[in-house]
């Protein structure tokens, strides 16, 4: 085993002992939040209406959970996952700050150097994210019904995501022009029929879509050369 | 009646999230040392962070207007360590909801929560329902991702092969390619990221939102929106380019990302009611 092989393996073995400690200590830490309240408070509620409230959001968002981690792992890399999933916002906010990083840098998701920067970039991103949040919540939590319900203001709110995607894509789309229109096409064609399906429902059949037909594009010769001049 | 905003239920919440805050220095600093060790140019770590902190600002802002979107009912503490702390903005608001409702409240999100069991409730009920990729992370994390490494360098091998052979042979000879499974690993991250990427884009621009919302919807102000970034984000990486300005890689999508919003606020205030609000899908 040469040495970069060594050095590599022992980089991601570490960082998956790390994430595997740092995950269940959170799992820990984030259980006890509501054990917390319930003492501070002195009431615990009924187990029954805790049930009845479960039972409308587990088969959902566990079902989620799940597809999530199978979806995501390897576009976050191994830091970035465990990163990601423990301080949340995945779609909206760590996975494009990753993707926006690596196409920076110029790195592969898969390759060390890929995981390094994205692991960098959703750290900042998670940093980033609780100072705006403590500091908005503690500092400013008076005035920030006005501020972001403000009329002038609102409208900036209220399209956060096509301005994210919009220069995430832009870059992205362009570079891999050949395997981004089939797919768009497919979602906008799904969207057409069912327009309530809603973009964090979208993503699973985009790219389960993106991915088959990039496979058939790459089978039948469609991505050779011209992809690989561009890079 | 509970008061849902004192100095208790506040340090409670911090030493969450003074956990949260400990485990992302902890891997920022990890990640850093072992890229300095790789050989990594430091410019590109330190881009990595100035982009990604760019980046994060503006969406940032909008998760903390959802906080401010659960605090009439919950106060800011629930909301708060929720959505530091795996939550992310569809979830939180949806959870808070049902779990109300289980409690026998039909007022939703828009009311106080006066009674402390309700309150205890709500963030047993919305800690659990979120808490389950945790709970499997640690076991399948490690496989799925070497198994993704494994199946790429196989990949790369078989591509550096392929190459080394088409080196051999003559350039008039057009030789028939093999396309295995493992090199179609090269385009897997692309295919996965499109569809992510696109499944946003292509909402914002034939999605529906809810009736009674407005500007949820694909809709004048989300096309400008989209066009805006797209545009402002590619000129500049044309210009970022053609004049060398390595400086302004990082800044590159962050610009896209604000000119964008900027553009909603001006056509906003600027477009008549009717064509601004305009939703095509509802």
């Amino acid at each position: 085993m040469s040495k970069k092989n060594k050095q590599q393996k022992s980089y991601y073995d570490r960082v998956h002992g790390w994430g595997r400690i740092s995950t269940l200590s959170a799992l820990c830490v984030l259980l006890m939040f509501p054990m917390a309240i319930c003492l501070y408070l002195g009431v615990f509620p009924r187990a029954e209406l805790v049930f009845k409230g479960l039972l409308q959001v587990i088969p959902l968002y566990w079902t989620v959970a799940v597809v999530e981690v199978v979806f995501y792992t390897p576009m976050l890399g191994a830091g970035g996952t465990y990163l990601s999933f423990v301080t949340g916002n995945i779609v909206n906010l760590k996975l494009p700050c990753a993707i926006s990083a690596m196409e920076n840098a110029k790195v592969k998701a898969t390759s060390e150097e890929g995981d390094v920067i994205s692991t960098i970039a959703i750290a900042t991103s998670a940093i980033v994210t609780t100072a705006v949040l403590a500091v908005g919540v503690i500092a400013f939590a008076p005035f920030l019904d006005t501020f972001t319900n403000s009329p002038l203001l609102m409208p900036a709110f209220k399209q956060v995501i096509p301005a994210l995607f919009g220069a995430l894509g832009a870059g992205y789309f362009v570079t891999h022009w050949k395997i981004s229109f089939a797919p768009i096409l497919f979602m906008l064609l799904i969207l057409v029929f069912v327009p309530t399906i809603g973009a964090s429902t979208l993503i699973f059949p985009g790219i389960i879509a993106s991915v088959l037909f990039a496979f058939v594009m790459y089978k039948v010769g469609f991505l050779d050369k011209k992809e690989k001049r561009q890079k | 009646m509970f008061d849902n905003s004192s100095l208790g239920l506040y340090l409670i919440a911090g030493a969450v999230i003074l956990f949260v805050l400990g485990q992302s220095l902890f891997f920022l600093i990890k990640a850093w040392k072992h890229g300095k060790e790789m050989g990594i140019d430091k410019k590109k770590l330190k881009n990595a962070v100035t982009s990604s902190a760019l980046f994060t600002i503006p969406s940032a802002l909008s998760v903390l207007a959802t906080v401010i979107a659960l605090a009439p009912a919950l106060g800011l503490v629930i909301p708060w360590v929720r959505l530091s702390v795996i939550g992310n903005i569809t979830y939180e608001t949806v959870a808070a909801t049902e779990a109300i409702k289980a409690f026998g409240i039909t007022t939703g999100i828009t009311e106080a929560i006066t009674d402390p069991e309700v309150y205890a409730g709500v963030a047993w009920v919305m800690t659990i329902g979120i808490c389950f990729s945790l709970v499997i992370l640690p076991f399948v994390a490690k496989p799925l991702h070497k198994k993704f490494l494994n199946a790429s360098k196989k990949a790369e091998s078989e591509v550096t092969e392929e190459s080394t052979s088409t080196e051999n042979t003559k350039e008039t000879d057009t030789p028939k390619k093999k396309r295995s499974f493992a090199g179609f690993m090269d385009y897997v991250t692309p295919a996965l990221f499109i569809g992510l990427i696109g499944a946003f884009v292509a909402n914002s621009i034939l999605g529906a939102g809810k009736a009674d919302v407005a500007l949820d919807g694909a809709g004048v102000l989300s096309v400008l929106t989209l066009v805006t970034s797209v545009i402002v984000s590619v000129v500049l990486e044309i210009v970022s380019k053609k004049f060398k300005l390595t400086w302004l890689e990082p800044f590159v999508m962050p610009i896209g990302m604000i000119a964008g919003m900027v553009v909603a606020v001006v056509a906003f205030n600027v477009l008549p009611e009717s064509v601004a609000l305009l939703e095509w899908r509802g």
